[in-house]
């Protein structure tokens, strides 16, 4: 993981508060709160007016969730990464497990998205001429066709 | 009749698995074809069965099991589709 400068010299500072780690981790109040409400993130104490405190290893779990969730992850999921994390009896292939995983569900998207690319490539070469009424346009009989196929099959 | 077991390499669970399902799959089936994939060695033929989680297992190109099956729960599989015929 990559810190920044600012992240840098925020391990010196032991006590902060959610304003200060919502900018040194560049998310909002808002997004920890959440953090907070989904399970992922839970304050290091509370201060006697009752004000959430966190530590670097809170910044530190910021982001991780931040660059897990680039690689695709869900909340949900990124919540068992965690729980993998601070488990002992965790070895590397139960997390590699769930980067294949993820890695299956990515490429499956992939592959409908590109189904679906192929589908409207085929559309658009259907509707040659563009200054056809929209009656004629080939377009919307071909999906009004597949809209009938559906409902057929569903019989 | 063929079944593929798509596993992740390293997966402790799996590899205590394999054996035990390999084997019962053998004695319900006659002339059954057994295959252990790693999922990440052939990711490609994965997505194409459409295996979203590991372990999965993959009978004759239709997706069966999304996690480890029990003995019990392959060889029920296995029989249905051959029709009871061992």
């Amino acid at each position: 993981m990559e810190y920044t400068p600012g992240f840098r010299v925020s391990l010196e500072v032991d006590v902060l508060t959610i304003g200060k780690l919502a900018s040194l981790t560049d998310v909002s109040n808002d997004t920890l709160r959440y953090y907070e409400h989904e399970g992922l993130l839970e304050p290091a104490a509370k201060s006697p007016a009752g004000y959430r405190l966190y530590d670097d290893a809170s910044a530190r779990r910021i982001h991780f969730i931040k660059h897990a969730q680039q690689c695709g992850f869900t909340l949900a999921q990124i919540r068992e990464l965690l729980v993998l994390r601070s488990r002992e009896t965790t070895c590397c292939g139960d997390v590699r497990k769930r980067a294949i995983e993820k890695k299956l569900q990515i490429e499956s998207k992939i592959k409908a998205m590109k189904a679906m690319s192929k589908a409207l490539d085929q559309l658009i070469a259907e509707c040659a001429n563009e200054s056809q009424p929209v009656k004629e346009c080939a377009i919307i009989a071909a999906l009004e066709r597949a809209n009938t196929r559906a409902r057929v099959q569903k019989r | 009749m063929k079944v593929v077991l798509f596993y992740s390499p390293g997966c402790s669970e799996c590899v205590a698995a394999q054996a035990r399902l390999r084997a019962a799959a053998e004695e319900a089936v006659r002339g059954i074809e057994w295959r252990e994939v790693s999922a990440v060695e052939e990711l490609d033929y994965a997505v194409e069965l459409g295996v979203l989680s590991l372990p999965s297992i993959v009978i004759d190109g239709e997706l069966v099991f999304t996690s480890m099956p029990s003995v019990q729960q392959l060889r029920d599989a296995l029989l249905e589709r051959c029709g009871g015929r061992g």
